[in-house]
């Protein structure tokens, strides 16, 4: 009788463990469902940028961008709308798809009349003083990083995979992050960022996400440095997606030429 | 007082018994409450004005002195093994658990350097990994001679130097820091390099553990010559230990209550030994000389009666000095500064054991102990003093003119000097030249732009205020006029340096466009392109995010006051054109606290002044029962207080906190021979009727007391002037000279106004 009961409970157990193999999503897997998601080719969006110090001072700016993705390479460009004394500065980003390749990267300043390139030596620098780094804004390729699935957890209602990644290079600024991905939607709702000696250094955290077109955007995002205590908060409105932007959009000379 | 008197006497070995328990009590306490306070922010008085400002414009820009920490390479340091070295130590500071955040540590390994190649803007680090080939060497030199925000600040002038800043938390440094930071300045001096670490943090925490410290090792000197002293004066065994036992006991006893009420110790309150020493004594000395004079006239009185005797005579004067004394130190409860209240409390405290002690604890004793026999020796020294006594006398009262000339030409010609004393808040200035930080000070304020910082704080009524060329401009006509008119100016950061800097490689390194542009605007997108190029918030140290505040830093070679408050006021007759651009000056720093700091100390300890001459003249008037001996009883320690600050002008010795303290001690110590004195004389001129003998026989008794008081601490405070801490000698000095100046004051000229005023005899005529 004993006997028995070992033998069912080790079919039992094989069996388990086999279904969990089947179903089960290894974290690599959710980083390239993440990555390879459904996304416009093109878009343009009203941005409002509000810079939040540990004292609660507010600066805000407001701009217009559009952005289109040529496959090997993303391309955007920023107008300044406010303050006034930034008014028509633009801002082009060429970010390429090869993990190797720096950015291109431009500032036009009217006042002076002069594109100047800015140089993107790191992508760890902050994004016009903001809580988000260049890197941060950017897609991540998921072999840049090894990851793992942790457990999945209900986040604010949403059915979420909460998934750790450690990035391959030792010499990232990040040390882990650890991110709440939406399992319907396939983005993430919440992502906490450790420094270099892993201590906690950030906290995004996703206010909301609204279906435009046939994809599903992020509107309104936080980002929170909990060491310096400083916040920043992205918002999107206006989105329009797949208008087909013409390439000249994204050049020098519409940069001085203004919105 | 009999009462008492009478219930010492037939209780005397419980009353030593209790003295006892209480002070095992005491030293139980200090045991286990001693705290030692030495952040010097504690001194200050929160809610003053100019402190509040300071500390919300040095939170708004991380306003934090920094320790510099130089390596300095004669054949220069453009070579890897010394840049290797800055690299490193610079690692290793970071690490420091006083280090909040890796970018509190500025140096040529993490400073930015702002740069434009042909197409733009670029911000990055002047190196990452150390070069080791000539021509990045090369390159390296040439950026940062091109770099006028690192030249001459980061990097000294003549290439041999660099100096890394090192801002720590607030209120962090300790001794363990200071011993950590010099023993990698150890690890990595060699191969050519030296190290020097300076900054105020340091030069402040070594003030705040030196003085304590020396204090420590100068006090049982101090005590172990009193004793000698006081032993040679009084002839007794018994009599110097016991009246040594009362100060002590009443020190023990107040240091004991003091840390059991949650009071921590501050570098003020260690004087408080040296005051009850330098007054508690005075008691002991007194109470034993009238007791030995009435043995020695009486041999055959009985203790007991002798005791009757001496507290009956004795017991008022004493009780009138302790009280004017204490009184004289509650004067001081008018500062502003806590710990200088605390002082004044528990001295005054200290002061009232003391003569608790003198009353109750002397009489027991000496009921139980006996008193040391008189040999036949001593009688002819009696003898000695009597005769010395008068003809001291017949000098003073016979030559009163050329006493009274000698003492208005003395008090003209300290009253000169008081004129010319000056206040010095430099900590600096209060180390031995050989201390290591007197050096290091040197050498970092040689090399670079310097050591002290005074923060300006601009404060304009609207947003992107320092966007505006006409406020920037004004901003930087003031911060050259400044550099050009102070040779101990040695440069300044603001806003500014970043706008032209970016203005100047953005138009082609072009050095004629290191400039202001005249173009908010442009000088707005300047910052964006800072922002956007990933520019470090080192520029939120200089102004605010929104450009409405800006901070104008001023770096100095010296901490002396006379240059600071000169500085200050320069910079302050750009106000009202400031004012006109709508925009406020005022200063932050902890420079600029401690000079008004200091300006408090002794604006409270000037008035306290005041306040205790007229407490102390009111006093005297009701304990004598007249107005006119309160007035004369404060003739000597108005002599005392002139010469001593007269002393500190002619001699140019700046005043500082602890030698403005010092100074109440004249009140202190000068009142109590007054009273002695006085008192004596009283009931000699009521017993004799006659004021010849009168002042013989007070001579013979106060004069001889105050003179034995007068000696035993002079020579007990002179071993100060050995001290390694220039406060201290100063204190040493100070106290022992207004002991002099009082005691030679009391028994001349208020003798002589006594005398040809008549006080006492006036009734009788």
């Amino acid at each position: 009788m004993k006997k028995m009961k070992l033998i069912l409970m080790g079919i039992a157990l094989l069996s388990l463990s086999q279904t969990s193999n089947i179903f089960a999503q290894t974290g690599k897997e959710i980083a390239f469902k993440v990555y390879n998601r459904p996304t416009a080719k093109d878009g343009e969006s009203d941005m409002k940028m509000t810079l939040i110090n540990k004292k609660g001072g507010k600066r805000i700016r407001n701009i217009h961008q559009f952005y289109k993705d040529y496959g090997k390479v993303e391309k955007k460009i920023l107008f300044f709308k406010s303050p006034a004394d930034v008014k028509n500065t633009s801002f082009m980003n060429w970010s390429y798809d090869d993990a190797n390749k720096d950015d291109d990267q431009w500032l036009y300043l009217p006042a002076l009349k002069k594109v100047k390139r800015i140089s993107s030596s790191s992508k760890d620098n902050e994004f016009m003083g903001s809580d988000f780094t260049y890197a941060d804004m950017e897609k991540r390729h998921p072999d840049e990083d090894v990851h793992k699935l942790l457990k999945s957890e209900n986040l604010n209602g949403e059915d979420c995979w909460v998934v750790e990644a450690v990035p391959v290079d030792d010499d990232d600024m990040y040390s882990k992050k650890v991110a709440w991905i939406s399992k319907s939607k396939l983005l993430p709702m919440k992502m906490d960022y450790y420094d270099e000696d892993g201590e906690l250094l950030k906290i995004l955290t996703i206010n909301k996400i609204q279906k435009v077109g046939k994809y599903w955007v992020i509107t309104d995002e936080t980002m929170h440095n909990i060491q310096k205590n400083h916040k920043t908060n992205i918002l999107i409105s206006n989105m329009k997606v797949d208008q087909g932007l013409s390439d000249s959009k994204f050049t020098q000379r519409a940069m001085r030429k203004g919105l | 007082m009999k009462k008492i008197t009478e219930f010492v006497i037939k209780n005397s070995i419980l009353i030593v018994i209790t003295t006892i328990i209480l002070t095992i009590i005491s030293l139980y306490s200090i045991k286990q409450n001693v705290y030692i306070e030495t952040d010097l922010d504690k001194y200050m008085p929160e809610d003053h004005p100019a402190f509040k400002y300071s500390d919300k414009a040095e939170e708004m820009f991380d306003i934090r002195d920094a320790i510099m920490i130089a390596i300095e390479n004669k054949k220069g340091i453009y070579n890897y093994t010394t840049l290797k070295k800055i690299k490193s130590l610079t690692k290793e500071l970071q690490k420091l658990d006083e280090i909040e955040d890796k970018d509190d540590i500025l140096s040529l390994y993490t400073a930015d350097n702002i740069i434009a190649n042909e197409e733009g803007l670029e911000i990055e680090r002047f190196f990452k990994k150390v070069p080791k080939t000539k021509e990045k060497l090369e390159n390296l030199r040439k950026n940062v001679r091109n770099n006028e925000m690192i030249y001459r600040r980061l990097v000294s002038e003549d290439e041999t130097a660099s100096v890394i800043m090192a801002k720590i938390k607030d209120n962090s440094f300790s001794d363990s820091l200071y011993n950590e930071i010099n023993s990698l300045a150890s690890k990595y001096s060699g191969d050519g390099d030296k190290i020097y670490v300076a900054g105020q943090p340091i030069v402040e925490g070594m003030m705040g553990s030196l003085m304590p410290k020396d204090m420590q090792k100068m006090f049982p000197l101090v005590l172990l010559l009193i004793l000698i002293v006081l032993f040679i004066t009084l002839r007794s065994v018994k009599g110097t230990i016991i009246t040594l036992l009362v100060v002590l006991i009443s020190t023990v006893w107040t240091f004991g209550l003091m840390l059991f009420l949650g009071y921590p110790i501050y570098a003020i309150t260690t004087l408080i030994p040296v005051m009850l020493i330098a007054i508690g004594v005075a008691d002991g000395i007194h109470l034993y000389n009238h007791i030995m004079l009435q043995h020695h006239n009486n041999p055959d009185i009985s203790k007991r009666n002798l005791i009757r005797d001496m507290i009956k005579e004795m017991w008022v004067p004493v009780m009138m000095t302790s009280v004017t004394t204490a009184i004289g130190f509650l004067s001081l409860l008018s500062s502003e500064v806590y710990p200088i209240k605390y002082f004044a409390v528990f001295t005054g405290l200290g002061v009232m054991f003391a003569m608790l002690l003198s009353l109750i604890f002397i009489p027991a004793m000496i009921n139980i102990f006996g008193l040391s026999k008189i040999k036949a020796k001593k009688s002819g020294e009696q003898e000695f003093f009597k005769k010395h006594a008068k003809d001291f006398t017949d000098l003073v009262i016979n030559h009163r003119k050329i006493w009274i000339t000698l003492t208005v030409i003395v008090l003209l010609i300290f009253g000169y000097g008081i004129s010319k004393v000056w206040i010095n808040s430099s900590f600096l200035a209060r180390f031995p030249s050989s201390n290591p930080i007197v050096e290091t000070d040197k050498f970092v304020n040689d090399k670079f732009a310097g050591t002290t910082t005074i923060n300006v704080i601009l404060e304009g009524n609207k947003k992107d205020e320092f966007k505006d060329p006409v406020v920037l401009s004004l901003m930087d006509k003031m911060a050259k006029d400044i550099d050009v008119k102070y040779k101990e100016v040695g440069g300044s950061l603001s806003v500014n340096d970043f706008i032209k800097r970016m203005n100047k490689v953005l138009n082609e390194d072009r050095q004629k466009m290191y400039k202001i542009p005249d173009n908010k605007n442009l000088i707005a997108q300047y910052f964006l392109l800072y922002e956007m190029s990933g520019g470090s918030d080192r520029l939120w140290e200089v102004v605010d995010e929104n450009f409405k505040t800006a901070n104008l830093r001023f770096q100095l070679k010296t901490d002396n006051s006379k240059t600071l408050n000169s500085l200050i006021k320069s910079i302050e007759s750009y106000k009202p054109e400031f004012k006109k651009l709508g925009v406020d000056l005022n200063f932050a720093g902890g420079g600029y606290k401690l000079l008004v700091f200091s300006d408090l100390i002794l604006e409270g300890q000037i008035r306290s002044l005041f306040f205790s001459f007229i407490i102390v003249i009111i006093l005297l008037s009701i304990m004598f029962k007249s107005i006119k001996t309160g007035l004369i009883g404060v003739i000597p320690i108005t002599i005392t207080t002139i010469i001593s600050f007269g002393v500190l002008g002619l001699f140019n010795i700046p005043l500082e906190t602890t030698t403005a303290l010092i100074s109440s001690i004249a009140i202190g110590i000068g009142i109590d021979y007054a009273v002695h004195f006085i008192d004596r004389y009283k009931k000699n001129a009521l017993n004799t009727g006659d004021k010849y003998i009168t002042v013989i026989k007070t001579m013979e008794h106060s004069g001889r007391a105050i003179a034995f008081n007068a000696v035993v601490v002079i020579l007990g405070f002179l071993v100060l002037i050995f001290s390694e801490f220039k406060p201290n000698i100063a204190l040493g000095a100070i106290v022992s000279l207004n002991m002099l100046t009082s005691f030679i004051g009391t028994v001349t000229i208020m003798l002589i106004i006594m005398y040809s005023t008549n006080l006492y005899f006036n009734k009788n005529k």
